[in-house]
């Protein structure tokens, strides 16, 4: 039997902790996001989905740059619509306050619907909503012209968009058997479409991932994308330096002390 | 104190964890947090509507006669699957998002296509966002069941049907998770179909279905299709036509027959929705 190395010196240890953010142990906390993420990419998919078809692909997101980068995506998203503005600049701390994102997107709803006509997306027997707005040949639709002046470059196949949905309900339901925090967002999934992640998807949702003691996700204050921990840290940062300098003394030969109490009547 | 066993506990308890699983989906996360979720339970006689409706549309779609055999026959012995109903109000968007996955430009122009139309088997139309949330909640549905181990599948023929007979009225879109009875294997692999299933319909269903894995030497242009062993002798080929006979069965089912099994049932099934 072939023995490894690190078999007969299986020995360890290891410090994890969420503070301070980026810290070894707190890259090891993440390490273990990671690892819950990539079970709730492949429950993705194992989903059920209409047919059997398979249709689903995700991408794993981490790091602080390329969480970064994500964000202000969002941030820029957010500008793009007036109903989108608050709600996704929100998001764009949420997602800097994360420690994976997946991106799970259908690789078929913009090109092979299921042509079922089952009427989710128009209504009708057939599929003709889908196609006769969609530039195609005897239903083999042309995706090569990618350019869109819409966010979304719809119409979509409604069922495959379903089969996404279940996609990430999947991968939600094993976050909570997991015991990490995720849930689904457009914001984070269109930004991530638009960045190329899940680059052969028609429609993109965004799962955020953490496992920290305050669950990113909710329980939000007003002006979240102002006063949220980065920002108050920040803060924190910018008064107390100036607090300590406003007074300073030689704590090598004085200490100023609290008055006793009744001490300078007697005296 | 107590002593329970046989098949009655079991099929009983099927309701109970039914009603679980309800509490699933409504607790399932959304991406809008506007899409309103219904759910609901039939089982016994009360599928009795339900298993009429998809006799007929099983005559139209072989996917549909699979889940109609599976249940009737389930049904018939005595061993009732439960049937839990999601369906959600996805025609129309109140989000204002404008992101154009529906094909419009715009929420409203969306809007004012969608307001009236809708005849899908499924329903329709929808905004893209709310079924990703629907959906998102039918899958809770089918995590829930595993999680019990109770045999499931999630069924549009189920939710076609229900659409018919005017199950959840507040919704458009509509799908069925068929749970039980409790044994394994009822909804894959499927014993119960054993008794319908032939050789030959399968054979045929994969020929139309796959054509290209029975093609011979496509060098000639038109090749021979190994439809039997002495495929060569002589051999067979592909010719499409337009075919009147399955689209007479789907309007024979759907605006002849199924229309009077609804008209049967549906005025007891409404006034359920005005208590």
């Amino acid at each position: 039997m072939r023995k490894y190395v690190e078999d007969l010196d299986f020995r360890g240890e290891e410090h994890i902790n969420e503070w301070t953010p980026w810290s070894p142990q707190d890259i090891r906390r993440k390490k273990g996001v990671l690892e819950a993420a990539r079970m709730m990419l492949n429950s993705a998919l194992t989903a059920p989905v209409a047919g059997g078809v398979p249709s689903t692909e995700g991408h794993l997101v981490y790091g602080q740059e390329e969480l970064e980068s994500v964000a202000r995506k969002i941030e820029e998203l957010a500008y793009t619509n007036k109903v989108w503005k608050e709600a996704f600049l929100y998001e764009a701390v949420m997602v800097r306050d994360s420690d994976v994102i997946i991106f799970l997107g259908n690789t078929r709803c913009h090109e092979t619907p299921l042509d079922a006509g089952c009427g989710l997306c128009g209504g009708g027997l057939d599929c003709s909503n889908f196609y006769e707005k969609k530039t195609h040949k005897y239903g083999l639709v042309d995706i090569t012209d990618r350019s869109s002046p819409r966010h979304i470059n719809g119409p979509l196949c409604t069922a495959r968009v379903g089969d996404l949905g279940y996609a990430v309900g999947s991968a939600l339901w094993t976050a909570c058997t997991l015991m990490v925090d995720a849930r689904p967002f457009a914001s984070v999934g269109m930004a991530g479409q638009k960045m190329g992640y899940c680059p052969k998807s028609g429609m993109v949702v965004g799962v955020p991932v953490a496992a920290k003691s305050k669950n990113p996700y909710v329980d939000v204050n007003v002006d979240y994308h102002l006063i949220n921990m980065e920002k108050v840290l920040d803060n924190t940062r910018k008064v107390y330096g100036t607090a300590r300098i406003i007074r300073g003394f030689d704590y090598r030969k004085w200490i100023p002390k609290p008055k006793a109490v009744g001490k300078e009547e007697e005296e | 104190m107590g002593h329970l066993f046989g098949k009655e506990y079991s099929l009983e308890h099927v309701v109970d964890v039914a009603k679980s699983i309800v509490l699933a989906i409504h607790k399932a996360p959304q991406i809008t947090g506007k899409t309103r979720i219904e759910a609901e339970i039939l089982w016994g006689e009360d599928l009795v509507p339900v298993i009429e409706v998809m006799e007929q549309t099983g005559r139209a779609f072989r996917y549909v006669q699979w889940d109609y055999e599976t249940i009737k026959r389930c049904h018939d012995k005595g061993e009732s699957p439960v049937i839990v109903a999601i369906g959600a109000a996805a025609s129309l968007s109140n989000l204002g998002w404008n992101c154009g996955s529906c094909g419009f430009d715009t929420c409203k122009e969306y809007n004012e296509f969608a307001n009236g139309v809708g005849s899908g088997l499924l329903g329709g139309p929808s905004c893209n966002w709310k079924v990703l949330d629907w959906a998102i909640a039918c899958d809770w549905a089918c995590a829930a069941a595993w999680q019990y181990r109770v045999d499931n599948r999630i069924m549009g023929s189920v939710g076609a049907a229900l659409g018919f007979l005017g199950y959840l009225p507040g919704s458009s879109v509509k799908l069925g998770l068929a749970l039980g009875p409790p044994r394994d294997l009822v909804y894959y692999s499927r014993e119960d179909v054993h008794k319908v299933l032939t050789y030959e319909m399968d054979k045929m269903d994969l020929l139309n279905s796959v054509p290209a894995m029975f093609a011979g030497f496509p060098g000639g242009g038109n090749p021979a299709y190994k439809t039997k062993d002495d495929w060569w002798a002589p051999p067979e080929n592909v010719k499409f036509w337009m075919d009147p006979a399955p689209l007479e069965i789907v309007q024979d089912a759907l605006f002849e027959k199924i229309p009077l099994i609804v008209a049967k049932y549906s005025g007891e099934i409404e006034a359920r929705y005005k208590k």
